[in-house]
């Protein structure tokens, strides 16, 4: 399967990616509605995108009280709209904290591969998101740790 | 037509310092088409509402904050922040950008710009959220630097990274320094014409906006990712901007001594110092020694804009704004500081003192020239202050934002600091009569910036280096020293950066073909805007901020450089050369391509007529003449 | 061999999840027999069928065709009344005898009423079933007068359809604050509050007495104060176990019936799952009900999968609720009351916003999460949250600056590696499979 491959040493945090990504789920630009986030790390001198995993486990999946969320031929777990009630179960069940609820909508909102074409990947200027062929990692617990990690004991004194 | 607000928030934030009253008016869709946004809604909101008698420190003054229609979409580098105010270093119009997320953020909370009038009785802060914007009191952010000031907000405000902008004064700012700028998101300067000194006397610390949950939608959204694409490839492969995407502006110091306009030593030589490793100032040189990161605008792939870590020297382990040319130039050659991790700290230390790198790099020049000719003591300022001495020139940063001993007179810059000291160190200072103060370069070899400087109406050039001027049917490149060519391209491409100006975009991210341009703006707006209505609003707005100084009695008596500011260089490529010789001869081409009187300095009716400015004819030429 | 025979008492969420996880497993090669009073439907989505958000047709887990296409025996309309665990065998309230292999009881709960004068009557309703909530739903107006008995999760599930439909809602609550099993004073205080503004009359720390008639009106007496008027009654004061037909059975009930890690009673061919199991809690390690959703989803899973043969261990659950109440969102996990724990607070002056988290060492066991709707979803904190008490990370180097900077829970997740530890894990041993795909063979 095809998985956002995040490489964080690449990211300038320019969050072109929360961009793209909200259009596609919205058809504006709304970055508060996007599904990609990018953390700063350390001030601003590190960043990195966070997404959904896709995870094997599909948390927000099995908790779905109406089978509301299905797996896409692109093999990402998907929200069905027009069957999700916005219990926000799924949110809570999820331990990535990937899965968001619109209040606008009131549905759950996920990253859903855009259907195979991710725009995040699209856009991003440095190739800090790439959709390629791989297992799923945890692509920011090195960098996380070795950038935020000196800062949260500064912060710590 | 229903006025659909595609590409804009459709609302002005406005804010009475005096009062506390924050309100929001319209920016109804035939303001939004006729001024676009930043630069000409600022030049519209000054001409306005400022009148002769308020000065840049009078309440009635306005400080606007505005980005445009393309912030806060794909367009590379689109956060952009344009300040237009009546600054204090010419007490005229000001037109000076910052890039950052501010635009962006701006527009996620609903608003295309920010429009400060009044003082406040107290030091505040503006916190502007998607539904609520508060005056709240700033003395817990007082005494601090910029990059200190956004800390301490992100720790109020509890946001991180981009969910929370901040464009604040430092030191500079509180002291009214005249050539104070607004910094935010650090790294990002609004630095000309002192735009910080107004903010600092409005007592306006900081204006931090948070990443608002609304959206922007764009008229044609394929159409304009495409556009974005497009400006993105062109960025990438066109020669006049390869070498911007890939390494910013660090190409200009090698490139810029090559041909004579590095200034070096307060413009006393313009040739490399003896002993300095030429090859360290080279575009991809100027990296090393740095843990380098990125830290681009919104939507931006450009390879500019980044934070460095120094990793050896005096200020190994310091986090710092890379430099960009104007600040390798300023807080580097200017006053004869050759060692590039020094040179990057102190810019640093200029930005988050939130001062302007270019009129300190002449200021300290100037000081620095004066001493080792003698005409300033070692008593007058304090200490002895060699050429290079970066920890020097880090301590008169102090003194500066203090206003502390000799600080107090440099504080003023360095025009009305050497006409002060009078003598031989008067001659010795770089300034345009009106009080501007030039960018980093050594204009004697680059007479189109000279001429632009001084006959500017923003506080700073007006046209900028010339973006791809075949469009207008000007020759690819001329020589810099041919005075009728150069006055021609300088008025020519006027009005050009106006528009990039009100986009809220980069200037650099513009540096594309008109109509590549336009049709990014038309995707998003819905307009069928081509390059000829562009070029018009920017010199609609290029005209009015000039009959708003004519109108402050700023006229074309100033519009002239300092006596070493248009010296004859001693050395270099055009040694011998000066541009005096032809001053008069430009100035008649540069008026007569312009559109504008001669001898008044005013647009003239017809050319006011052609730019829907009508109304602007009687308040200029009197009640007599046909609007 | 002949096919084994599961017996499932009770459709609701463990039950039916416990049916497509052995059906997942087996593809049809047991036999399943449901028994329950009604067909299966999700009782968490009911608020959204009150607020007419959905129809009835949406509450439904599975109707008939879904149940014959995974060759389930429903005996729908019946309920429990005996469970023979010498004899493997179930016996109905008709007398009917349904002999199991296993048997999974999965009756959770039904809702309890104060025992006060008038808390029968008429128009005075609980809403936990679809018949209950038909018949709140056909009570409302627009303008009517709505007294909410009971200021708890559920109460709160409904608040925000009541106002959509129109009601003028009073809540009462016996506890000193709302939501008393949910949050702490200070974000009760702040939700408290958060109504008001917005029109609901909110009385915490008042005990009803009385509920009677004038004219047809409903009249709330109330022991420590004014009486409340109302033309609708709601009664959500709590859920009590379905426990009472395992008496004699010889199966171990505590708060529920006692399982271990396979979700199996102290009878081994007995299994429990949802509300009336007290299973592992992950926090803590000690056993516990916890009559959640996402609880009952887990057990009916494990136990689903343990009785199709494959032996899956519960790594335990995790006490956690979320809710949003006119656009506040209000969460809370783990030992968020643990009085124990070391607490981090966040209180923001500026705004509806508060969080808490509970260290013990340095791991994580509880937290409160409290904000406008709009603000808390342009984070990534309710599941990173979730996380974080569910991994039990060693947050030591993160304690201090999560105290001064509570907005970097987001950092001191992705820098411990906390998705790294989940991803490997499974619930069930393997990628988990959308009901809706489950099948049995021909």
């Amino acid at each position: 399967m095809r998985v956002l491959k995040i490489i964080p040493e690449r990211c300038t945090g320019c969050m072109r990616c929360e961009l793209a990504c909200s259009y596609e789920q919205t058809g504006t630009f709304q970055p508060s509605k996007a599904v990609i986030r990018v953390s700063s790390f350390e001030g601003h001198t590190s960043y990195a995108p966070y997404t959904c995993p896709q995870c094997a486990e599909a948390w927000c999946l099995t908790a779905c009280p109406v089978e509301a969320i299905g797996i896409s031929p692109a093999g990402a777990k998907e929200v069905a709209d027009d069957i999700c009630v916005g219990c926000k179960l799924c949110t809570i069940a999820c331990p990535y904290g990937t899965v968001f609820y619109d209040p606008d909508s009131h549905k759950a909102f996920k990253c859903d591969l855009c259907g195979g074409k991710p725009a995040c990947a699209t856009v991003c200027p440095t190739q800090a998101i790439l959709y390629v062929e791989a297992g799923t990692e945890d692509w920011l617990a090195s960098f996380a740790a070795e950038r935020a990690l000196p800062a949260a004991l500064a912060g710590a004194r | 037509m229903a006025d659909t607000t595609y590409a804009y928030a459709g609302r002005i934030l406005r804010v009475d310092l005096t009062t506390g009253r924050i309100w929001s008016d319209p920016f109804p869709g035939a303001d939004r088409r006729k001024w676009v946004g930043g630069a000409g809604l600022g030049a519209k909101i000054l001409w306005e509402e400022v009148p002769p008698h308020a000065d840049w420190d009078h309440p009635d003054n306005r400080l606007v904050m505005a980005t445009g229609p393309l912030a806060g979409l794909p367009v590379w580098g689109t956060g952009g922040l344009t300040v237009v105010t009546r600054g204090a270093m010419t007490n005229g119009a000001t037109n000076t950008q910052a890039n950052g997320f501010f635009g962006a953020n701006l527009k996620l909370c609903g608003y295309d710009a920010i429009v400060f009038q009044g003082q406040s009785p107290r030091w505040v802060y503006l916190h502007v959220t998607d539904e609520r914007v508060e005056l709240r009191d700033a003395s817990f952010l007082l005494g601090k630097d910029s990059w200190e000031t956004q800390q301490a907000l992100e720790a109020e405000l509890r946001l991180t990274g981009h969910r929370l902008s901040v464009y604040s004064i430092g030191p500079a700012g509180e002291s009214l320094v005249r050539f104070a700028a607004i910094q935010g998101d650090y790294g990002h300067v609004a630095s000309k014409n002192g735009c910080g000194a107004v903010m600092g006397k409005k007592r306006v610390k900081a204006v931090a906006i948070e990443r608002g949950a609304r959206g922007v939608a764009a008229a044609h959204p394929h159409a304009l990712l495409a556009a974005a694409e497009e400006i993105a490839h062109n960025l990438k492969t066109d020669p006049s901007t390869k070498g911007l995407y890939m390494f910013g502006t660090l190409g200009g110091v090698r490139n810029l001594h090559g041909m004579g306009a590095l200034p070096i030593r307060n413009y006393t030589t313009n040739v490399w110092p003896e002993g300095v490793d030429t090859k360290l100032w080279e575009a991809p040189n100027l990296r090393e020694g740095f843990d380098h990161r990125g830290h681009q605008c919104s939507a931006c792939g450009m390879h500019h804009c980044h934070m460095q870590v120094i990793r050896s020297g005096p200020y190994k382990g310091q986090v710092v704004d890379e430099p960009e040319y104007e600040g390798w130039a300023g807080a580097g050659w200017a006053i004869g500081a050759t060692n590039p991790q020094e040179v990057a700290w102190l810019n640093t230390q200029l930005d988050r003192a939130s001062l302007d790198v270019n009129e300190f790099g002449w200021l300290c020049g100037w000081v620095m020239e004066c001493q080792q000719k003698g005409y300033l003591s070692e008593k007058d300022l304090g200490f002895r202050l060699e050429w290079g001495d970066v920890e020097g020139a880090g301590r008169l940063i102090g003194m500066i934002c203090k206003r502390e001993g000799m600080g107090n007179l440099l504080a003023e810059g360095v025009k009305r600091a050497s006409e002060k000291v009078g003598g031989p160190a008067a001659e010795c200072a770089i300034y345009t009569m009106n009080g501007t103060s030039p960018r980093g370069h050594d204009h004697r070899s680059r007479w189109e910036e000279l001429l632009d400087t001084c006959t500017g109406s923003s506080g700073t050039k007006d046209t900028g280096p010339p973006t791809f001027p075949t469009e207008w049917g000007l020759p690819a490149r001329i020589s810099p020293q041919d005075p009728v060519p150069v006055a021609r391209q300088v008025a020519t491409l006027r009005g050009r950066k106006h528009f990039e100006d009100s986009l809220g975009a980069c200037v650099f991210t513009t540096r594309v073909p008109m109509d590549i341009l336009c049709r990014s703006v038309a995707a998003a707006t819905g307009w069928d805007i081509g390059r000829d209505e562009a070029m018009r609003a920017g010199r609609r707005a290029a005209a009015l901020l000039r009959a708003f100084n004519l109108r402050c009695g700023i006229g074309p008596e100033l519009e002239k450089p300092s006596k070493r500011y248009a010296s004859t260089p001693v050395d270099g490529p055009i040694a011998g050369v000066s541009i005096l010789d032809h001053w008069e001869t430009m100035l008649d081409t540069w008026y007569e391509t312009a559109g504008y009187d001669r001898k008044t300095g005013r647009p003239t009716p017809e050319t006011l007529r052609a730019l829907e400015l009508d109304d602007v004819i009687a308040p200029l030429w009197g009640a007599g003449a046909r609007a | 061999m002949a096919a084994k025979r599961h017996v499932i008492v009770g459709g609701g969420t463990a039950g039916w999840n416990a049916i497509t996880a052995i059906r997942e497993i087996d593809k049809g090669a047991s036999e399943i027999t449901l028994v329950a009073d009604e067909a299966p439907y999700a009782r968490m989505v009911l608020p959204y069928y009150l607020g007419r958000q959905i129809g009835e047709s949406h509450v439904t887990t599975a109707g008939p065709q879904r149940l014959a296409a995974l060759k389930v025996a429903a005996r729908l309309g019946r309920r429990a009344a005996r469970a023979d665990a010498a004899g493997s065998k179930l016996v109905l309230d008709n007398g009917d005898e349904v002999p199991y292999d296993d048997l999974l009881i999965a009756t959770g709960s039904s809702p309890v009423r104060p025992p006060v004068p008038g808390a029968e009557g008429a128009n005075v309703h609980s809403f936990w079933t679809l018949p209950q909530a038909r018949a709140v739903s056909g009570g409302i107006k627009p303008g009517s007068r709505v007294a909410m008995i009971g200021a708890g999760f559920i109460a709160f599930t409904i608040l925000n359809a009541l106002v959509s439909r129109g009601a003028r809602l009073t809540v009462l609550e016996i506890a000193p604050r709302i939501l008393p099993r949910m949050v702490d004073d200070a974000a009760a205080q702040i939700v408290q509050g958060w109504l008001e503004a917005r029109g609901v009359v909110v009385r915490p720390g008042v005990q009803v007495t009385a509920i009677e008639d004038k004219g047809g009106a409903k009249v709330v007496k109330l022991k420590d104060g004014p009486p409340v008027e109302a033309d609708l009654v709601i009664m959500a004061t709590g859920i009590r176990p379905n426990l009472g037909w395992l008496e004699g059975s010889g199966v171990e009930v505590k708060a529920g019936v006692v399982v271990d890690a396979r979700m199996r009673s102290n009878v081994p061919n007995i299994y429990a799952a949802g509300d009336v199991a007290e299973g592992p809690d992950r926090v803590t390690g000690a056993k516990a009900v916890h009559a959640i959703e996402p609880t009952a989803v887990q057990h009916g899973r494990v136990a689903g999968a343990n009785m199709a043969g494959r032996e899956v261990a519960y790594p335990g659950s995790l006490l956690m609720n979320i809710v949003d109440v006119l656009d506040l969102e209000i969460a809370s996990f783990g030992a968020w009351d643990d009085a124990g724990a070391e607490a981090a607070v966040d209180l923001r002056a500026d705004r509806p916003a508060y969080r808490k988290l509970l260290f013990r060492g340095g791991r994580l066991v509880g937290a409160i999460l409290l904000g406008r709707t709009r603000e808390i979803w342009a984070t990534n904190d309710v599941g990173m949250l979730k996380g974080l008490v569910y991994t039990g990370k060693d947050l030591s180097a993160w304690k201090a600056r999560l105290r001064a900077r509570p907005q970097d829970i987001r950092l001191a997740y992705l820098a411990t590696g906390t998705a790294r530890e989940l991803l490997p894990q499974t619930l069930l041993g393997g990628p988990s499979v959308p009901e809706r795909d489950v099948t049995v063979n021909a």
